[in-house]
């Protein structure tokens, strides 16, 4: 493990000001206790994050480039360890989880880039199909499930192309297909508009609140302040590392 | 369980072809190294085996009396028969070593002056020839303790000393050398499988994210090895099977010695060799490639 240099038992006041509540009725699919990570370069990424999500919500976060997003993505998908605090997702500290069972863990997460990350060889339906087959899930399950997500993001009729036959926008959607298409209890998805322009972005937004009416948890990482501000959703904004607000019905900037 | 191969092979056999470009290179460098490897083993091979036809020649000699009684002479034959370090003994008359004699004679083309003789002046001998030339103590401390029968016993510690000296020289060196060539064979294979693999991170990559165990991301990759293995390997044995012919007649040209079975044995082995090589390898280098995307 990376060195750390904190040690998990002095704490910094947080900026948010209230915690989230430790305990409620709600099922919480993540939650972050005095999560800090520290790259072996040194570089302080993140520090003193609490932060919970229950299920069902619907969560933008928001900061400058360089705040640390990414890297919290990584902690949750276990990509990364943290270098002090917790990870609780679904309930599981991914901090004591054995490497064995990382790959179960990580199906109950879809992840979504900013680019896109599909095969550019496989078609749409090989490029969602190819994550069920790469986790062991039987040939006659597979099809169902792949027609059943591709119709849901509205790229039934272009099956059979190739990524590189696809706008930005159908390349999107097929990522989130692919997420989408183990049922996960949450979807991470970062900067998913970053390469595309806004009337498409619009679309892939709409879907993600679609998908996350539907009762899946999504936790959208962005730059879009025009579509933060609009939708008046839970809103984490990052700074230097640091969670410096958390408002439900925020707007992007900080309305003080 | 039988998803799970049948999927790693489906996948393998995909992997193969549709990233061809690599396949083929990594194919093409997996024959050019079995040759290399195959190549420096048939030399090796054939070394071996005109050294020890080398050693054979070195032969214990007895020169026996005239007069040596019958049943006795047989009691010796018998005796060194039995004895372990003895591959196989011959009486030789001594009307037959004239005979060779004078063959030898002719074939060099030189006089033959022993028509002048009266008698035949070469003795009856038994000649021994011991399964390690370095074991002939016994077997002339034996000689030595029987003077009705034994005259005399030729002296060969001098030659042997010499010969076993040379042999063994030159069998380290080509254990040295094959060894040498094994080893350059392995880094080049492991590490153009390195890059095949290295040009697939990102599949792997996404293997990771959707949560693909260890054993999904990593037995397409050994199995594709083995296939990239086998068939270098199978175009590698075309390939000597082509060039037999004429590499035998080198061989035996080369070595003059060697043995009748060469031929059948060399191609036995050297099928295993390359076949076992080839799949070994190509699992290997994909273990190891696929391995460092893995631990995390
Ligand atoms: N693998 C890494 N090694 C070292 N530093 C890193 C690494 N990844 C990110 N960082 C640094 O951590 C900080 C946060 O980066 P990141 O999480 O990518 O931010 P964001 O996604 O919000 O732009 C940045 O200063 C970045 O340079
Ligand atoms: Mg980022």
């Amino acid at each position: 493990m990376a060195p750390g240099s904190s040690t998990g038992l002095l704490r910094h006041p947080t900026l948010a000001g209230d915690r989230p509540p430790e305990t409620t009725s709600e099922r919480l699919v993540l939650a972050l206790r005095d999560v800090a990570k520290t790259y072996p370069n040194g570089r302080a990424a993140l520090r003193d994050v609490n932060l919970t999500v229950p299920e069902g919500d619907f969560v933008f976060l928001v900061g400058p480039s360089g705040a640390g997003k990414t890297t919290l993505i990584k902690l949750l998908i276990r990509d990364e360890l943290a270098t002090a605090g917790q990870v609780l997702l679904d309930g599981q500290d991914l901090g004591r989880l054995p490497r064995r069972q990382v790959p179960r863990v990580r199906r109950k997460v879809g992840i979504v880039f900013q680019d896109y990350k599909l095969l550019p060889r496989k078609s749409v339906w090989e490029n969602v199909a190819f994550a069920l087959e790469v986790t062991g899930t039987p040939g006659r399950r597979i099809g169902p499930a792949v027609d059943r997500v591709l119709r849901l993001v509205g790229l039934a009729a272009q099956a059979r192309q190739l990524p590189t036959q696809l706008s930005g926008g159908e390349q999107q959607r097929t990522a989130i297909a692919r997420a989408l298409v183990h049922d996960p209890r949450l979807i991470i998805a970062d900067e998913p508009t970053g390469n595309l322009d806004p009337l498409i972005s619009w679309e892939i937004i709409q879907l993600l609140l679609r998908i996350n009416e539907m009762g899946t948890t999504v936790l959208m990482a962005t730059h879009n302040a025009e579509v933060v501000t609009a939708l008046r959703k839970r809103v984490v904004g990052l700074e230097d590392g640091r969670v410096v607000r958390d408002e439900v019905g925020g707007a992007y900037h900080r309305e003080d | 369980m039988l998803t799970f191969v049948v999927f790693s092979v489906r996948r393998a056999w995909q992997g193969f072809w549709r990233n061809s470009l690599m396949s083929l290179a990594a194919t093409a460098t997996m024959i050019l190294m079995l040759l290399l490897l195959a190549g420096f083993w048939i030399i090796q091979t054939g070394l071996n085996a005109g050294l020890q036809f080398i050693e054979q020649k070195v032969e214990v000699v007895a020169d026996l009396n005239d007069n040596a009684p019958a049943d006795q002479l047989l009691q010796v034959e018998t005796t060194l028969r039995g004895m372990p370090q003895v591959a196989s003994v011959t009486f030789v008359s001594k009307d037959q070593a004239l005979q060779d004699f004078r063959a030898r004679l002719k074939a060099r083309g030189q006089e033959d002056l022993t028509g002048y003789l009266d008698t035949n002046p070469l003795p009856n001998t038994l000649e021994i020839k011991l399964k390690n030339p370095q074991d002939y103590g016994n077997v002339v401390d034996y000689l030595d303790g029987q003077p009705t029968v034994v005259s005399q016993v030729t002296p060969i510690q001098n030659l042997v000393n010499q010969v076993v000296t040379v042999t063994n020289f030159l069998r380290t060196v080509g254990v040295v050398v094959l060894i040498l060539v094994g080893l350059t064979v392995l880094f080049i294979i492991v590490n153009t499988i390195r890059l095949a693999v290295f040009a697939r991170a990102e599949e792997i990559e996404i293997m990771r994210l959707v949560g693909a165990s260890d054993a999904f991301i990593r037995w397409p990759f050994i199995f594709e090895g083995a296939m990239v293995g086998l068939f270098g390997a199978l175009i590698t044995l075309v390939v000597l099977a082509v060039v037999a012919t004429p590499l035998q007649e080198f061989m035996y040209g080369f070595f003059r010695v060697l043995p009748l079975q060469f031929g059948t044995l060399v191609v036995r082995d050297l099928t295993l060799l390359v076949v076992g090589a080839g799949v070994g390898l190509g699992v290997l280098g994909s273990y190891v490639s696929v391995r460092s995307y893995l631990i995390r």
